[in-house]
């Protein structure tokens, strides 16, 4: 098959330099909050090399989804979704109990995290249901489509991984948002969720309950995450408006959050560069996602389409929780930001999904003219 | 081709897109707004936080409960000890900082820094690291003054266990010393460097001592002061307790029982309470609260009179003739006893090729129940013993509380042995044979009791056959055993016999005779090894010490409605009555009389 060098002219070529942009934006705040000190006379880990091999592999993921066509993807739905059921199955029986939980297979040479390919397998399959749909959604084809999610979120839901669980059902609520349902069913939706959620409180585990008050009064518990949360808003808004520039920031006062590399990266962030700084990723983050909006309009084929607003809910999911979270507006829960937080498997699969939206944008012309 | 993909003409959902677009506004504007809140509207605030005050917490040590003796004199406090804690955020190169530290205080490097990689685990951020936990002045004094060029070296004061009387109560109270690694991994609760009780009651009653440790919250400038301190949480002292120990009277004993090797134990026979509990010799218990060094460790572990053994509960011994109180009650509840009825002693008796021999080589004549047990006589109880044999003899022990742990509230207890057929089988491989019988009859052979069964046996005697707990706390309440299964003729038989071992004109206990005071006893003299002839004819005090027998002296002693069951050994004490007796007797007028008898000078 011949190169069409159309293909290259209508890459959404914003969202792959974001996406860059935003990457070593990630790998240099990295490296101010990990790489640069040797704690103790002993070395840290330099998370920043690690990252940025990973973001590496992630790139060349991406190049290689960008290869073949997206649609393709449609015939394979069906058989991805029931792998994905198997493989959560089988962790289930032979999956890896690492810190309580049942979430791995071990493939010998590394350890997989099939919940992480439910979450890809998710939004190809509700592309696949939804662009099929003409009508909004009534209650018996929402049910349908809810009901095919909650194969696989209950399943992690079990293991138990309640985030990654809630994460699917939250990409798949996006893309049926997306979609558009009757406004029969909205309104009932619109009052039976909120009046559910308090019900949900039952469900818990107590750990999640501590967290949840622990965010509507932090001193409550003031040795743990409520001294996550006040440390962290203290270091974001002492950075004021221009930071404390690179490197300056990692003042004793961060070195105090465990997890000052993952889930309160930003917080890094924010102290060093200010609210110019943070208001700078902020506008990165909201161009970054409009442009999967641009792709998910341009496409030229509902399933293509439905992909892209797909992935924008993947990403805008985590946005919303990550930030809300270190700026203490949400209670504490791991989930990382993408392209800031360190993470291995997070920037794989950060990458391949980013691959699929440039795929839908590089092929938007196959059916026009 | 493409039809294969074709779905139409519809174009993506309208409201979608914009419902999209609506989100990433609501984004950027919430988070805008919370950004600016934080870092323009309430920036200047936060960042004086950061610059210049630190939030810190750090733990409020709980000092570990008092313990006092029964009159209310104090026998454990807390006193202040100063421990250098590590702040390894403020610290700029700990590898030079612990050179450092080891330079001043002689402690290894290598040590500091395996306490080190094993704490720093365990240290919240911002908490000190305790490095040594007990400074002396004068380390605390040259670090004081280096301080400052050497950041995140904190000293804390922290409480540290001290024992007023160390050494007189070491094998009850046992000691503290920093928990190990095993035990931090037990308790999230401990930390390096913290206190725990390591044996005795401390060991024991842990929980209701330590107490919680509290947390405050302060702000430090950056001169390190504190500012603003908050306390999160108070601490909480370590219960408050009462021994049933009255130390002066453990202090007499102790006393009487320098330079040797022995066991008294004062046992309340109605409630069970100790009143004293004292092995001899003893080693000083606040010689582990500051930490042990491994010479001091091996000298104490090695010491062969073996300080660190409590004798009253971890070291067994043949009772020799006290035993013989519990054969004679053996023989009455099984009624194979006529007290009326005479034996004929003549100093020896044969059984196969075997003689056994009397201790008094002429012989007791005619001796019947009683004079049996006031002149301790070998031959009646062999008689008797061989009536009664092995299985009923080991029944009715066990039923006295021999062979048992009495349940005492201190660790390592020791049960003693009472020998059975299936036990000398299993243990020897051999048959169960008469001699054993008759050996086991005068307290000899394979029998092993404890000091504190025996004052627990003696105690079931005179209080109607109630064999209770013994009790350390004041506030124990009684708790009852089991009973010794003679009824109220039978316990009288035997206290009568007791009590003429005392009173009586050839009784072996004449020496505790107390004036206004019923004290019945019995003597015991228990053969560390057989004598050969040659050192049979020597005096007393020229059979080396470790051939020479132990001496045993168990009594009751009761005025008005206080009694008390006495139970003392000497090791090579030699004979009974002179080995053991005065201490006894020391005891007794004590707990009546209120007068300290001093042990006469030796040489």
């Amino acid at each position: 098959m011949a190169f069409d060098r159309r293909l290259l002219i209508y890459i959404n070529w914003p969202l792959l330099g974001l996406t860059c942009i935003l990457f070593f934006c990630g790998v240099l705040n990295l490296y101010s909050a990990s790489g640069f000190r040797l704690e103790d006379g002993m070395s840290v880990a330099p998370y920043y090399q690690k990252q940025l091999i990973w973001g590496l592999m992630g790139m060349f993921g991406m190049l290689f989804v960008m290869l073949f066509d997206y649609r393709h993807l449609r015939t394979m739905a069906w058989p991805l979704f029931w792998v994905t059921c198997i493989m959560l199955l089988a962790v289930f029986f032979m999956g890896k109990t690492i810190y309580g939980a049942r979430r791995w297979l071990d493939l010998g040479f590394m350890n997989f995290q099939p919940s992480e390919m439910a979450k890809i397998c998710i939004l190809i399959i509700g592309a696949r249901i939804l662009a099929r749909e003409r009508e909004s959604l009534g209650f018996t084809r929402l049910a349908y489509v809810v009901g095919v999610g909650l194969i696989p979120a209950g399943m992690v839901i079990r293991q138990p991984d309640l985030g990654s669980g809630l994460s699917i059902l939250m990409i798949l609520g996006g893309m049926i948002l997306y979609h558009g349902m009757t406004p029969r069913v909205f309104k009932t939706l619109l009052i039976t969720i909120p009046a559910m959620l308090p019900l949900s409180w039952f469900f818990l585990h107590d750990y999640q309950k501590q967290r949840i008050l622990t965010f509507l009064d932090p001193t409550k518990d003031p040795l743990g995450a409520g001294y996550h949360i006040i440390q962290s808003e203290i270091a974001i808004g002492s950075g004021r408006f221009w930071g404390k520039g690179f490197l300056a920031g990692t003042q004793s006062q961060l070195r105090f959050l465990p997890e000052k590399h993952t889930d309160f990266a930003v917080a890094v962030f924010g102290e060093e560069w200010g609210f110019a700084g943070t208001m700078i990723l902020l506008t990165l983050f909201c161009v970054f996602l409009y442009q999967m909006v641009v792709i998910a309009r341009d496409a030229k084929d509902m399933f293509g389409s439905y992909l892209a607003a797909g992935v924008f809910f993947y990403f805008f999911w985590q946005i919303l929780i990550n930030m809300g979270m270190v700026l203490g507006l949400m209670p504490v829960v791991g989930i990382p930001l993408p392209f800031i937080s360190y993470g291995g498997s997070a920037t794989l699969v950060n990458f391949f999904l980013i691959g699929l939206v440039l795929n839908v944008s590089m092929r938007r012309f196959l059916f026009k003219q | 081709m493409t039809h294969m993909f074709d779905n139409g003409n519809r174009q993506p959902p309208k409201a979608g897109l914009l419902l999209l677009q609506i989100f990433i506004l609501g984004l950027f504007c919430v988070f805008a707004l919370r950004l600016w809140y934080l870092q323009i509207h309430r920036g200047e605030e936060y960042a004086v936080k950061a610059r210049e005050n630190q939030l810190r917490q750090e733990p409020v040590f709980a000092p570990r409960g008092l313990i006092l003796d029964r009159n209310g004199e104090l026998l454990a406090v807390n006193e202040p000890a100063y421990a250098l804690g590590l702040v390894r955020e403020d610290c700029k190169d700990i590898k030079a900082t612990l050179a450092q530290v080891a330079h001043w205080t002689g402690v290894p490097v290598a040590e500091l820094q395996q306490r080190f990689a094993k704490g720093r685990k365990r240290v919240k951020p911002f908490e000190a690291l305790i490095l040594i936990p007990d400074l002396s002045f004068d380390q605390m004094a040259v670090i004081e003054a280096n301080r400052l060029h050497w950041p995140g070296l904190d000293i804390r004061v922290r409480p540290r266990r001290h024992y007023k009387y160390g050494t007189l109560m070491a094998h009850i109270l046992g000691y503290v010393s920093e928990a190990n690694e095993a035990e931090m991994e037990k308790d999230p609760k401990l930390a390096l460097g913290d206190e725990v009780g390591k044996q005795g009651l401390e060991l024991m009653l842990e929980r209701a001592l330590r107490g919680s440790k509290g947390r405050r919250q302060f702000e430090v400038d950056v001169n390190g002061r504190k500012l603003d301190e908050r306390v999160l949480r108070s601490p909480r002292a370590g219960q408050e307790l009462a021994l049933s120990i009255d130390l002066h009277l453990q202090q007499l004993i102790m006393d009487w029982l320098e330079g040797e090797a022995g066991a008294v134990v004062v046992m309340d026979a109605d409630t069970g309470q100790l009143h004293a509990l004292v092995s001899s010799p003893s080693f000083d218990s606040n010689a582990f609260s500051s930490g042990l060094s491994p010479e001091q460790w091996a000298t104490l572990r090695d010491d062969p009179m073996h300080p660190l053994q409590n004798r009253a509960i971890q070291s067994v011994y043949p009772p020799g003739s006290v035993f013989k109180l519990c054969v004679a009650g053996a023989g009455l509840s099984y009624n194979m006893v006529d007290p009326r009825e005479t034996v004929f002693c003549n100093g020896a008796l044969k059984l196969g090729r075997h003689v056994f021999r009397c201790w008094r080589r002429g012989g007791h004549g005619k001796v019947n129940f009683e004079r049996a047990l006031v002149e301790s006589c070998d031959v009646y109880f062999y008689k008797l013993g061989k009536k009664l044999g092995v299985d009923r003899m080991s029944t009715f022990a066990n039923a006295c509380g021999y062979g048992v742990r009495t349940g005492i509230r201190l660790p390592h207890e020791k049960s003693g042995n009472i020998a059975t057929r299936e036990w000398k089988r299993r243990r020897f491989g051999e048959r169960w044979q008469g001699g054993d019988d008759l050996n086991m009859a005068i307290g000899q052979g394979f029998t092993l009791v404890s000091p504190l069964q025996v004052a627990r046996f003696v105690a079931a005697m005179v209080n109607g056959g109630k064999l209770l707990k013994p009790q350390l706390l004041k506030d124990d309440k009684v708790e009852l055993l089991g009973r010794v299964p003679l009824n109220k003729d039978q316990l009288a038989m035997i206290r009568k016999a007791m009590h003429n071992t005392v009173a009586g004109a050839h009784g072996t206990a004449r020496r505790l005779r107390t004036k206004g005071v019923d004290v019945g006893g019995k003597t015991g003299t228990a053969q560390v090894v057989r004598l050969t002839d040659e050192l049979k004819k020597l005096k007393d005090k020229d059979i080396p010490y470790k051939y020479r027998d132990h001496a045993w002296m168990c009594a009751y002693a009761e005025k008005g409605d206080r009694r008390y069951a006495i139970a003392a050994l000497v090791e090579h004490g030699l004979h009974g009555g002179s080995g053991a007796g005065p201490v006894v007797k020391a005891v007794i007028e004590y707990l009546f009389n209120g007068v300290t008898l001093k042990r006469p000078e030796r040489k």
